[in-house]
């Protein structure tokens, strides 16, 4: 996440928004959010529906797996990874589809 | 085609894991990142330096805080330590040296449980352009420990990064800061070989 924070510069230059989802409550989220010196959103999903759709819920495992998704405009899925974010491999994709847009 | 959510563009959602779970951190580069180039170090073919004189260690701790480090220990008291390191991506977010050093302090040595005082700081010349020295000293009431802290913020490219010194003693001892010229040494050594990541992005 600090990865992110420390990014946000370059995202806004690659018209991207970066948002969390954790199974922790909004109160977790919060003091975490503050701790951390987070800025960007962070949304609780206690449920799980998310992770389920996104393939990062294991059964029977009460946490999610670390995935990062990158969602175009369209809401189409344009990347996905599980494990820890590669923070350059993001870049890299999002300047791609930057550039793809500007292309349009 | 038109789009929905014009002012949107990408979103990048990262899923979490909270909870109180450890996450596993990409390895850190082991001793064999490093290649000998005379009496200097070679780190990836990304920078160059002279290392300290022994009885500096190379520490190889599967961090992922620092990008090099060195650790020389002593006995005069207990804890009885000085580390310097060098971290392509130090603690915080700004890219405001005065910001970068406020958020650092927050972060960094955290799990030893130090609380720092504000920061003395000090504007500098360093790896060829602006840079600002953060000298403050931090104690661990618990257990008695101190820790000096100095760290030099730098730029590569527009992104920030950090040289870092410490020292520890216990609480009534006196700080040994002799270390601290293999520190500006080690600085003033380094070298950059390559424009990074984010400068050829």
């Amino acid at each position: 996440m600090e990865g992110h924070q420390r990014n946000l510069y370059l995202y806004d230059r690659f018209n991207a928004r970066v948002a969390g989802v954790s199974r922790d409550q909004v109160a977790t989220l919060e003091f975490w959010a503050k701790d951390l010196g987070l800025t960007f959103p962070l949304f609780s999903n206690p449920i799980g529906h998310l992770g389920i759709w996104f393939g990062a819920l294991r059964q029977g495992y009460p946490m999610f797996n670390r995935t990062t998704v990158i969602i175009d405009k369209w809401g189409v899925i344009r990347y996905m990874r599980d494990g820890s974010p590669d923070y350059h491999e993001i870049l890299r994709v999002l300047k791609q589809l930057h550039g793809e847009e500007a292309g349009r | 085609m038109k789009c929905r959510w014009i002012h949107l563009g990408w979103l990048v959602l990262a899923l979490l894991v909270l909870g109180g779970c450890a996450l596993p951190a990409p390895p850190a580069p082991h001793q064999s990142a490093l290649r000998a180039d005379g009496e200097a170090l070679v780190w990836q073919d990304e920078f160059r330096f002279v290392p300290p004189p022994a009885p500096w260690q190379l520490i190889d701790l599967n961090e992922d805080d620092y990008s090099v480090a060195y650790m020389k220990l002593c006995r005069e008291s207990s804890p009885c330590q000085s580390t310097l390191a060098y971290a392509e991506e130090p603690f915080g977010y700004s890219l405001d040296f005065v910001e970068r050093q406020e958020e650092f302090f927050r972060r960094f040595l955290w799990a030893s449980r130090v609380v720092f005082a504000p920061a003395r700081l000090e504007k500098t010349e360093v790896l060829g352009g602006e840079g600002l020295i953060a000298i403050t000293e931090g104690v661990e009431p618990v257990l008695g420990h101190k820790v000096h802290a100095k760290v030099v913020f730098a730029r590569r490219g527009e992104r920030v990064v950090g040289f870092y010194f410490t020292q520890w003693r216990s609480a009534e001892a006196a700080y040994d800061l002799r270390d601290e010229q293999d520190f500006l040494n080690f600085i003033e050594s380094f070298r950059y070989l390559r424009p990074s990541f984010y400068e050829l992005l």
